[in-house]
């Protein structure tokens, strides 16, 4: 137990992230299930109003701050210093306080809960003046802020150190094109948090400021802008929804690759399409604020529709990977076909919303709430499920049952569009994001029925996945060195992986080295 | 702005369906029947340009549709037949016809009425008396922020008659929930007559 609270071994801080994150997860999930529950049918009140907002801004905070962007960095933790070939990360130390910082800081969101007034009730995204002391008086809105201050300076010292770490830690032979795509996607990553996190934080600290030591920041009153608040805000916001993507597009990148017995198809499109969408995304930020009336639509609409370019090449890259390869569509990869599935959907909803005539009707409706789930949802949760099974058996030394996987997979696949494809039509009728009921108008009462009936699959789901992991904790299936035919790094030790990772390195001549490594008979052209 | 969505919606179709395609002819083509290698490509110049290249003229089209759109949504009528206040507050509205004297207060659970001349441009005049809110009719695919210290001003034509729902769609709080209100679009002579009889006595 010692060992595991004063570790700086990146892979034991890599699964304390992902275990906390999947806690915080279980708990915006339960949340999302009262939130379901009460928009069953219309006019219902089994939470009341002051509760139910709370619940929808917990929701969105522990599943975006808490759990898709942290589980990402605990993911990237386990699995950069093995990707090339290190023994730790640069500042292990440093490494083990982000951590540390982020579980506070979880908690201290949380305890919000227990405040006099209760939790948080402004939503994920805290407009001001709304979450201004003279409305939001209670604590909660403090521990949220300052617990959201400690994840993201955790955030950003986490960044730092991927970033030392990838420029100076990768082993002889190792170089940038030989990279693998997960260790890119978060140097894109970390490069996005660096430019995006210390705003947030600038704009957590002016709020405190505004709420206890008399500042007007956002009060227009006294010669302050709530507008500015809006600004800030998302020019964390966009940025912070590549967080939330790009480690997952690494996943699925290496997931399709292995599983179709082929190299990654357009090795050097996938490296810059990260880098254009990491760029574009910092100046996408007001697409969310075309409503407001204060800001440039048309540039902003061009810029957010540009984002398409490297999201369709990594789309063809995906299918080209998979053209006249050999697919055996186990767990991780059955998650990687429901990413892409899903997550185009959400894509192209995407583009819709940036075109400002269009986000004049759908703009905070359900059709909004559909869109960015069908992204984090239906992407990046799943993306996350398919690194699970992926490397799970890396991490423990133990397989996990392939049967209940893909049982899992089906389970969630239907739950998750049972749940959110209604959400577009509910949008689309008028109903507006954050009410706590609804009128029976239109087609809103089926809708929002079968939207729930599908929560509640998905949270069968969940415990599918739970029982999975238990069962085959007891069974111990081992899982060897290599179970899927990897090609990267982490493949070539031990499962799970010795301290400092590596006894020996094989030499590294391509992107792919533990497949050159099984298949000497094609040389590898050393041509990167 | 029903052509924009109809053109939107169907790109993403077409769109959708190529990319499922994509995706999902390789699950049925070349599934894994041996422990032969498949063919070890992975770079293909024509196709990386291809798949660069019609996105773009693609959302270079949309951004065209876009642009001429929202010119036209956004232009406001120098000389509107009519002029209301729109002013959103912690949980309802207040609409007010300066010319004639009409105040029509909402309070939450009970929301008020709009009422517009059929094919007539009205000018609305959207303020906020505390935090952000937003005036949205989903029939008329159409909302607009009240931002604190901010006047929003933009015009409505309605060309059907009927009763329709609004909303408030930017998050305020406790009620945000109970902040609707409709919209009753009248022909325009009973539009005359429903000026005339409330211009007296503020409802």
């Amino acid at each position: 137990m010692m060992r595991w609270l004063t570790t700086t071994d990146h892979k034991k801080i890599g699964i304390m992230y992902m275990a906390s994150t999947f806690g915080f997860f279980c708990i915006g999930g339960l949340l999302s299930m009262i939130i379901r529950a009460q928009l069953s049918e219309p006019g219902l009140s089994l939470v009341s109003p002051h509760a139910y907002n709370q619940i929808f801004t917990l929701h969105g905070t522990a599943m975006i701050f808490l759990f898709v962007a942290p589980f990402g960095i605990g993911l990237a933790n386990y699995l950069i210093p093995l990707q090339i070939g290190a023994p730790d990360m640069a500042f292990p130390r440093l490494n083990a306080t982000s951590l540390w910082l982020f579980i506070l800081g979880g908690l201290t969101v949380l305890s919000g809960a227990a405040a006099a007034g209760g939790a948080a009730a402004s939503g994920w995204s805290s407009y001001a003046p709304l979450s201004e002391i003279a409305i939001a008086t209670g604590a909660g809105q403090d521990l949220w802020l300052i617990g959201i201050l400690m994840t993201s300076v955790s955030t950003i010292l986490t960044a730092v150190n991927f970033i030392v770490t990838v420029f100076l830690y990768r082993a002889p032979g190792m170089t940038m094109w030989r990279m693998p795509i997960f260790t890119w996607e978060m140097v894109a990553t970390s490069l996005l948090i660096l430019m995006a996190f210390p705003p947030l934080a600038a704009c957590l600290c002016m709020l405190l400021i505004d709420r206890h030591l008399g500042g007007h920041f956002f009060d227009p009153a006294s010669g302050g802008s709530a507008v500015l608040y809006m600004h800030l805000f998302w020019f964390f916001g966009h940025p912070e929804v590549y967080v939330l993507i790009l480690p997952y597009f690494g996943v699925i990148t290496e997931v399709v690759s292995v599983f179709s017995r082929k190299p990654v198809f357009g090795y050097v499109g996938m490296v810059l399409s990260a880098f254009a969408i990491a760029g574009l995304s910092m100046g996408v930020w007001a697409h969310h604020m075309f409503t407001t009336g204060v800001v440039d639509n048309p540039f902003f609409a061009g810029v957010s529709f540009l984002i398409a370019v490297p999201t369709g090449i990594k789309f063809f890259n995906w299918a080209g990977t998979m053209w006249r390869g050999a697919i055996q569509l186990s767990t991780p990869m059955l998650f990687a076909i429901g990413f892409m599935l899903n997550f185009l959907i959400g894509g192209i909803t995407g583009v819709l919303l940036a075109s400002p005539p269009i986000d004049y009707e759908a703009h905070d409706s359900y059709f909004a709430v559909a869109h960015f789930h069908y992204v984090i949802g239906g992407g990046s949760l799943f993306a996350i499920f398919a690194a699970l099974f992926f490397w799970f058996p890396k991490f423990s030394g133990i397989r996990l049952d392939e049967r209940l996987g893909r049982a899992f997979f089906y389970t969630m696949f239907v739950g998750f569009n049972c749940t959110f494809l209604p959400m577009h039509f509910m949008g689309l009728e008028g109903m507006p994001r954050r009410v706590y009921t609804y009128d029976a108008v239109a087609h809103l009462p089926i809708l929002n029925l079968i939207s729930t009936i599908g929560a509640g699959i998905m949270a069968i789901g969940v415990l599918l996945f739970i029982a999975n992991v238990v069962i085959s904790a007891r069974k111990r299936v081992p899982a060897g060195d290599d179970p899927w035919g990897g090609y990267t790094l982490e493949w070539a030790t031990t499962s799970p992986p010795p301290e400092f990772n590596f006894t020996k390195l094989p030499p590294i001549r391509s992107e792919r080295p533990v497949f050159d490594l099984h298949h000497p008979e094609l040389t590898a052209k050393a041509g990167r | 702005m029903r052509g924009d969505w109809a053109i939107f919606i169907l790109a993403s179709i077409v769109v959708g369906v190529v990319v499922y395609a994509l995706i999902l002819a390789p699950l049925v083509l070349w599934r894994r029947r041996s422990d032969e290698l498949p063919p070890q490509f992975s770079v293909n110049r024509r196709v990386e340009i291809f798949s660069v290249a019609i996105p773009l003229a693609l959302i270079a089209f949309l951004f065209y549709v876009t642009y001429t759109s929202e010119v036209s949504v956004d232009a406001v009528a120098a000389h509107p037949f009519a002029t209301v206040d729109v002013t959103g507050f912690r949980w309802s509205w207040r609409f007010e016809y300066p010319g004639a004297g009409i105040r029509i207060l909402g309070t939450p659970g009970r929301p008020p009425e709009l009422v517009l001349a059929q094919n007539e441009t009205t000018r609305i005049d959207l303020r906020t008396d505390d935090v952000n809110h937003s005036f949205w009719v989903s029939d008329f695919l159409f909302k607009r922020d009240a931002v604190p210290g901010i006047v929003n001003r933009f015009d409505l034509t309605p060309v059907r008659t009927g009763t329709f729902r609004g909303a408030c769609t930017q998050f305020c709080g406790l009620e945000h929930t109970l902040m609707t209100f409709t919209v009753r679009v009248v022909p325009l002579e009973a539009y005359r007559r429903w000026i005339a009889s409330h211009g007296k006595a503020p409802v």
